[in-house]
């Protein structure tokens, strides 16, 4: 499973990361970082919860 | 497909909008969507279908966020009121001086503010919270942030209601905030960068026209737009905090106690008494929301707050509890149109709950007083009859 960033809509309210400070972090300047993007089964909850998280709907997996 | 069950409620009437939360709640259990005919009018009601019509803009036009069709007339060519692909350009314009991205210099500075208004109400002793606190810091914020001065500060209050009132249908709450409403948009339209004050937000709204960053034209709008939607909300968040604290002061000890609570209670505050009572879309074809059909063109109302107390959804709905957490409410939307000032709106609820946590050990409040408004739902009046400082 991959996660997917469009990174035009995001606005870096970084609630994602709240949710999956695994897998993604903001920056100094403010812009998400994907640590990981390929994730295993074993993370899949935390991406979907990181999905699920984001106000704006600029993640999703694929 | 089975079409729509039906509702004789006026959704715009003075005790739907005082008290909305059993109507909802009948709504809800009626259906997903409800056709209510005295407003002609779709309603949604349950978390699951909101969030999915407010992703789905494609069959939910944006075009008649409003209820009447003067103030959707007035608000085209907005983020607010257009769909992509043009709605992606406006967006990206308004929220490059909003994103948190943007806000983070801020931080400090709003937080300071928080701190010297709750400390000096807490040294009052008590006080009427609706104007002392839950007006007067966002209105210090927002005035400082776009840079007002003068005549315009003091007209902000009554401006920003005046353009969340016509939102609604044209009712004579609507009707009486019109030319109020149209004062703001004259002044936006006419205002100036000379006009704002020196190194604010406002002056760099129009330095980017300047450099050609954003269209010719569209810095009065931004701030239109800022002033319009940045400040009834807020004022109804900040005064629900207070009085939500108030009457849970068990709730309020859970904050001090553990002060990393702070973003959680800001949400179950949102989740529990939402700002925005009816939001519009139009449906652009014929859909199913969960079974049910809409007809193309329909006037859809999205209800936050029935959602946000979807039992399918939240457990307990109807409990106040800031440990729930509910970062996923429906208060600021969803999606391409979620609110575009939410990070500002943290900046600001965040601060004051941390102030309130850490100064005050208990708020003995009296009866909060309500008056009947068409979108924003907030509180008038809210005695705050003793502090026990911490």
């Amino acid at each position: 499973m991959k996660i997917v960033l469009d990174r035009p809509r995001c606005e870096g309210h970084g609630l994602c990361e709240e949710a999956a400070p695994q897998l993604m972090h903001l920056d100094d300047e403010g812009e998400l970082v994907l640590d990981r993007e390929e994730v295993g089964e074993a993370d899949a909850a935390l991406a979907h919860a990181a999905v699920r998280m984001c106000p704006v709907a600029a993640l999703r997996v694929a | 497909m089975t079409i729509p069950p039906a509702s004789g409620i006026d959704l715009f009437a003075d005790e739907v909008v005082l008290d909305p939360y059993p109507v909802y709640a009948g709504l809800r259990e009626q259906g997903s969507v409800v056709h209510l005919p005295k407003n002609d009018v779709y309603v949604l009601t349950r978390y699951d279908a909101i969030r999915g019509v407010l992703a789905d803009w494609e069959s939910f036009s944006s075009t008649s966020i409003g209820f009447n069709p003067t103030v959707n007339e007035a608000l085209t060519g907005t983020s607010l009121a257009s769909d992509p692909p043009t709605h992606t350009q406006l967006r990206a314009t308004l929220t490059e001086n909003l994103s948190p991205r943007a806000l983070r210099g801020l931080k400090g500075q709003i937080e300071a503010k928080a701190d010297a208004a709750v400390a000096e109400l807490v040294e009052k002793g008590s006080f009427e919270a609706i104007d002392a606190l839950a007006r007067a810091f966002p209105l210090e914020v927002v005035a400082d942030l776009i840079g007002f001065t003068g005549h315009v500060r003091d007209n902000m209050l009554r401006w920003g209601q005046a353009a969340m009132q016509v939102i609604g249908p044209m009712n004579q709450r609507t009707a009486e905030s019109f030319p109020i409403a149209g004062e703001l948009y004259g002044w936006c339209s006419q205002v100036r960068s000379a006009d704002l004050a020196e190194g604010s937000v406002g002056r760099g709204i129009f330095d980017a026209e300047a450099r050609g960053a954003i269209p010719p034209n569209t810095a009065g709008h931004i701030i239109h737009q800022y002033l319009g939607a940045g400040v009834d909300t807020t004022v109804s968040a900040l005064g629900n905090i207070v009085a939500l604290f108030g009457t849970h002061p068990d709730q309020l000890e859970l904050v001090r106690e553990d002060p990393s609570l702070v973003p959680a209670a800001f949400n179950e505050v949102l989740r529990f008494w939402t700002p925005v009572h009816a939001w519009g879309r139009r449906a652009t074809k014929n859909v199913d929301i969960d079974g049910i059909a809409v007809p193309a063109g329909a006037q859809i109302a999205i209800l936050f707050g029935a959602g946000n107390r979807d039992p399918r959804h939240y457990q307990d709905p109807d409990a106040f509890l800031v440990k729930r957490n509910p970062i996923d409410h429906l208060s600021f939307g969803y999606g391409p149109h979620g609110c575009a000032g939410q990070g500002l709106a943290r900046l600001e609820a965040h601060a004051v709950i941390e102030a309130l946590s850490r100064r005050v050990k208990r708020l003995v409040v009296g009866p909060a007083v309500r008056v009947p408004s068409n979108i924003t739902r907030s509180i008038e009046e809210l005695p705050v009859l003793e502090v026990i400082p911490a």
